[in-house]
């Protein structure tokens, strides 16, 4: 018989996970996808998961696109205003390896070049489904660095 | 010197009860304002403005959106009006005092006539 130990289920998210997305020279096929989270035909708020307006709020980075020239720096700006424990999401082949642009003369991604990347979601564009199996991945990761953060005595109520 | 209330016409103002509805406000924003986050790394980007991934602009002036923003279309549309009103004020005391004796005396033509 399946248990669950619900205690221990739910001490895994101490709070619902809130992601901010940024594209990063995305051609918007990604994130019509992530868009399409919102809808109600996959509705991820109903978990508590929603986009929020800046960084500042967000447990998670969700990055689109292969990161043009132009975006570095504001990509890095973005990241390092969130508040610890965080984790980056890469939505899409783009941000994953350049996909058709990794030759491009105008990029410095992908995304592993430019922040530590915790969970890759592929695709041209990415199912919503993969989004949510991404995002439930990233929570996981998550609890590991804010245990990390709490054993090293960095204050957190992530 | 003694503090009391004020009646007017349509209430009164007595300074204890101001004084009580700020300490309440405040209160009310010190409760919301605990349940924020309070683990950001100071002295970082996670303690700055986030101004769309750009770095912050020193000069208050180039952050601010003037309130004249909201209604530019309403100004754009009767600038004329607005040109002339501009132009009437010059910041000149004399020129203020003859434009209201101006007015008066206009006002008095109808008046009498």
């Amino acid at each position: 018989m399946f248990k669950v130990d619900i205690k221990k289920e739910l001490g895994i998210l101490p709070r619902s996970i809130w992601a901010f997305h940024c594209n990063s020279g995305s051609c918007n096929g990604c994130d019509i996808e992530i868009v399409a989270l919102l809808t109600p035909r996959y509705d991820i708020e109903r978990f508590g998961m929603k986009l929020v307006g800046t960084p500042r709020h967000a447990d998670a980075l969700l990055v689109t696109g292969p990161v043009t020239k132009y975006m570095t720096d504001r990509l890095r700006r973005i990241y390092a205003q969130m508040p610890n424990p965080k984790v980056v999401i890469v939505v899409g082949n783009c941000g994953a390896s350049g996909d058709v642009f990794y030759k491009s003369y105008n990029l410095d991604g992908p995304v592993d070049q430019i922040l530590p990347v915790d969970v890759y979601v592929h695709g041209c564009p990415p199912r919503p489904e993969a989004i949510i199996d991404g995002v439930a991945k990233a929570i996981l990761k998550l609890e590991e660095k804010r245990e990390e953060l709490l054993k090293t005595g960095g204050a957190t109520n992530a | 010197m003694t503090i009391g209330t004020i009646y007017t016409g349509f209430g009164y103002w007595n300074v204890y009860a101001w004084v009580m509805f700020f300490a309440l406000g405040a209160l009310i924003v010190l409760c919301i304002r605990s349940t924020g986050r309070n683990d950001y790394e100071k002295g970082t980007y996670q303690d700055e403005v986030f101004y769309g991934g750009n770095p912050v602009p020193q000069d208050g002036q180039d952050l601010a959106v003037p309130a004249s923003s909201s209604y530019w279309g309403f100004t754009k549309a009767i600038a004329s009006f607005y040109d002339l009103l501009v132009g009437v004020h010059t910041g000149i005391l004399s020129d203020y005092m003859g434009l209201l004796i101006a007015t008066a005396a206009v006002i008095s033509l109808l008046i009498l006539l």
